[in-house]
């Protein structure tokens, strides 16, 4: 069937990176197209970097930034981020934290202030500081019912251990009763340093004016003071295979789930590799986890395996839903079908249709001023400076030999932590 | 602020000889199509006996058609990296294809095939049937969905509403292959629209159309008519449950989208659930930490939409949870909201529209939704327009109105739900219902 006559692809948008004397980086990208702007401000200061006795401290501050800075009045920021059309939220992983706002073109000027003011000055008020904890212990009691999260919560400390991506994000309920202004202030002064952040914009950068270096130079973040101590490298991460049961109360399915380790983020060309390899496994009904398991087998309701990109060590994380008796089976078989792929290397045809899904769900992804700065911004964070084009030109490189070789072995049974969680 | 925002590069209709019209969003940029083939009747439409039929068809339409098994139609689509899905929600089934642009020609045939010739292979239909099941039981895990559960059925009884879209266990269990050809015959004869958004290649129509492969389809256009009504009944339901916390929905049965007063209803609804500087959000989780998520749901539909507040907060603080989302409530029955919360809301509601228009398919969908419930293309400029208009009186109106008797779903532990049921008997908003 000959194909409809289509526009020529446009390249995709370059990042633009700079330094700022302070060694904080900015990366922008220019949407012309997109109908908002998007900055997102990057840390080094996710989970990862807390002490046992900080547990939770770094999603807890990322609570307290929006309480106000000692220029913004608690919820003066939502407020006027919210007059003027736009939006914002932030997230806190095991690596890092970022905290980002949507806004129409025109007024993303002010909000690039507000946002960097709030993020470097937070308040810390200890009255707000307690009302706070109250809003992160119920976010913590919400996730402890719901128990799907709590049997993953639990593959991951037995898989990582004491490693921090073993620990909830959200932290100890001890610690956080415990925690008291002026140690989050400590966290705070410790990590959120110029050489360890990361503004991102991405959206119509037209609107923000030609001297936006001068004005960064001199905001709170281009006036921010390095850090005397050196940061240390992310932690390495030796996940511990094994297995466990667990019972758990209100479980309505049984769960399977399995945990393993592949290269860190650093290896970006495994990271795209690692998409294909899942994807091919178990993205779709033509994928051979879903196919065997869901399609033919009928043993699971789903079968998923995502691939979580971290520094220490990417993590793939499978979870089959069944009912209890099938456990063996669904553990049996899901066994079978990496074995198979061990044996034999996939096929051009089924490596071409994963590449074809990943490769478009990331095109796909690029119509968002918000993912397109979180890409850019994360990558910049850990000092990839990749342009948008290398995953694409990755995800061609792989071919099922190297694959096979390379990355299929890392997904062997035995080099899994597999937990299978059932109804109490 | 009355300003109409971008909604593509040209907007034009599609020219092809059937009654669905055929709107064509160009967007200069990615390579990137989206089309959304929204059909009226969902799960709203299941028949006595036949709750989950919407659904399980739904599933199965990709499951085989036209010249491809499900083996072969999941080849093809996968293959080209695209997404193809159908879904049935309450008001219509919606077809949804998203794909390179290069591919649209290979791929846009299927969504007149899935619609026309899907074979409803009997083992396909025992998979998706079972999978829905197993769905249905899954979802009784979250208390969430517990406490929607019970608030459904207290807002909409036995009603077109008053079932989860994926059915009722009792009856999906009986769902055949005849109840699904019954609703083949019947896609789109409520009325149908289909909108492509994107980078659309020229031509389009003759590829759409050449998923007839010699069947005919005579879909109608949509037009404007009643949903199905809700109850205004009142009351409590309680759902016991070993939680930590107590899920609370307060929320009563309103009106359709584009009616008389659903715009100051979607600014309460702006005002009180919309971002951070929103008034459940402050006055619930900032004011008084009472909860890590509070909100509004309040979705578009062809009859009366449900409006409702939610929040969940620990089991030991529900005396306080339930008086203070009791009191918002009552607040809003009480008093007109001040001319800068008003001035808020507007911000906030245009500040929707643009972000839920970034992607072709966001476009897509809210359009065919607009279209598909006999409302013009420019609905969302003119409501925006419209917006600059109403008063905080209007507002007041409205809600004095439209939020009257609501009902109150609990789920969480037994000692929790005792110390709320009292103070749910104690407030005027319960007294109402008697």
């Amino acid at each position: 069937m000959p194909p409809l006559p289509a526009a020529a692809v446009p390249a995709l948008p370059e990042p633009q990176h700079e330094q700022l004397s302070n060694g904080a980086s900015v990366v922008h990208i220019d949407l012309p197209q997109a109908p908002v702007v998007c900055l997102d401000f990057w840390c080094r200061a996710g989970s990862a970097r807390e002490t046992a006795a900080e547990s939770g401290i770094a999603h807890f501050l990322e609570h307290m930034v929006f309480k106000g800075s000692e220029r913004l009045a608690a919820g003066e920021f939502d407020y006027r981020v919210e007059a003027l059309g736009g939006n914002s939220n932030a997230a806190t992983g095991f690596d890092d934290v970022h905290y980002h706002v949507l806004m129409p073109p025109e007024a993303s000027n002010d909000a690039l202030e507000l946002l960097l003011d709030l993020v470097l000055q937070p308040r810390l008020d200890a009255e707000d500081f307690d009302l706070e904890r109250q809003v992160v212990l119920e976010e913590l009691a919400q996730s402890e019912d719901q128990p799907e999260e709590v049997a993953f919560q639990e593959l991951l400390r037995q898989a990582c251990g004491s490693h921090a991506y073993g620990q909830p994000i959200l932290g100890q309920r001890s610690a956080l009763e415990a925690h008291r202004p002026e140690a989050m202030a400590q966290f705070h002064r410790r990590h959120y340093r110029p050489e360890r952040c990361c503004l991102a914009i991405a959206g119509p950068t037209a609107a923000l004016g030609g001297d936006l270096r001068q004005r960064l130079e001199h905001s709170r973040l281009g006036q921010l003071s390095p850090g005397a101590e050196a940061e240390p490298p992310p932690p390495p991460l030796a996940l511990r295979p094994g297995e466990a049961r667990l019972e758990l109360p209100r479980l309505e399915a049984a769960r399977l789930l399995m945990a393993w380790q592949l290269p860190g983020a650093a290896d970006q060309r495994s990271v795209l590799g690692g998409d294909l390899l899942t994807t091919l496994l178990a993205e779709g009904r033509r994928s051979r986890l879903v196919e065997r398991l869901r399609e033919n087998l009928r043993l699971v309701e789903s079968i998923d395996l995502d691939l979580n990109v971290l520094e220490s060590g990417c993590l793939v994380l499978l979870e089959a839903v069944c009912e209890t008796e099938q456990l063996p089976a669904v553990q049996r078989e899901v066994r079978r079908v990496l074995l198979e792929l061990q044996e034999q290397p996939p096929a051009e045809a089924e490596l071409e249709r994963a590449r074809r899904l990943v490769g478009n769900g990331y095109r796909f992804s690029l119509e968002v001023a918000g993912s397109v700065a979180a890409m850019v911004g994360n990558s910049a964070l850990w000092q990839r400076r990749h342009n948008l084009q290398a995953p694409l030109d990755w995800l061609q490189q792989w071919d099922g030999a190297a694959l096979q070789r390379e990355l299929v072995p890392l997904l062997a049974p035995e080099r899994a932590f597999c937990l299978q969680a059932v109804p109490a | 602020m009355s300003a109409p925002l971008a909604l593509a590069a040209r907007v034009e209709q599609g020219h092809w000889p059937l009654d669905c019209p055929l709107w064509l969003l160009h967007r200069p940029g990615a390579p990137i199509l989206s089309a959304k083939l929204w059909m009226r009747g969902g799960s709203g439409s299941d028949a006595p006996g036949e709750r989950g039929a919407a659904q399980l068809l739904a599933g199965v339409l990709s499951r085989g058609c036209g010249p491809y098994s499900a083996d072969a139609l999941a080849d093809l689509v996968e293959g080209c990296g695209a997404g193809l899905r159908c879904e049935a929600a309450e008001d219509a089934t919606l077809i949804s294809l998203k794909c390179a642009s290069d591919d649209a020609a290979t791929l846009l045939p299927l969504l007149l095939q899935m619609v026309r010739s899907p074979w409803l292979v009997e083992d396909q239909i025992a998979l998706e049937r079972q999978l829905n099941l197993q769905t249905l039981q899954r979802q009784r895990e979250d208390p969430f969905q517990v406490a929607h559960d019970a608030l459904r059925e207290q807002l909409y009884g036995s009603g077109p509403y008053g079932h989860d879209p994926l059915g009722v266990e009792s009856e999906l269990r009986q769902l055949g292959r005849d109840a699904l050809q019954r609703q083949v015959e019947q896609l789109g004869a409520q009325g149908a629209v289909l909108v492509l958004a994107g980078a659309i290649p020229d031509g389009v129509e003759q590829r759409l159309l050449a998923g007839l492969e010699g069947t005919t389809w005579a879909p109608r256009p949509p037009e404007r008519r009643a949903g199905p009504p809700g109850l205004k009944a009142g009351g409590l339901a309680t759902s016991p449950d070993e939680t930590e916390q107590l899920v609370l929905m307060l929320g009563t049965t309103t009106t359709p989208l584009g009616a008389e007063q659903a715009l100051a209803l979607r600014l309460l609804h702006c005002h009180l659930g919309i971002g951070m500087s929103s008034r459940l959000f402050v006055a619930l989780r900032e004011e008084h930490g009472l909860a890590y998520d509070v909100g509004v749901h309040h979705p578009a539909r062809l009859g009366d939409a449900p409006f409702v507040m939610h929040l969940s907060s620990s089991a030991e603080r529900a005396v306080e949870a339930t008086r203070e989302l009791l009191n918002e409530w009552q607040r809003l029955l009480e008093q007109p909201i001040s001319p800068e919360e008003l001035e808020l809301a507007r911000a906030k509601f245009r500040g929707q529209e643009a972000l839920g228009r970034q992607t072709s398919s966001q476009l897509a969908d809210r359009q065919a939704l607009v279209l598909g419930h006999g409302l013009p293309m420019a609905f969302a400029d003119r409501s925006l327009e419209a917006a600059a208009q109403l008063t905080p009186e209007d507002l007041h109106r409205a809600a004095r109105t439209l939020l009257t008797q609501p009902c109150l779903s609990l789920c969480g532990p037994a000692t929790a739900l005792r110390a709320a049921e009292t103070q749910w008997q104690r407030h005027p908003l319960s007294a109402s219902a008697a």
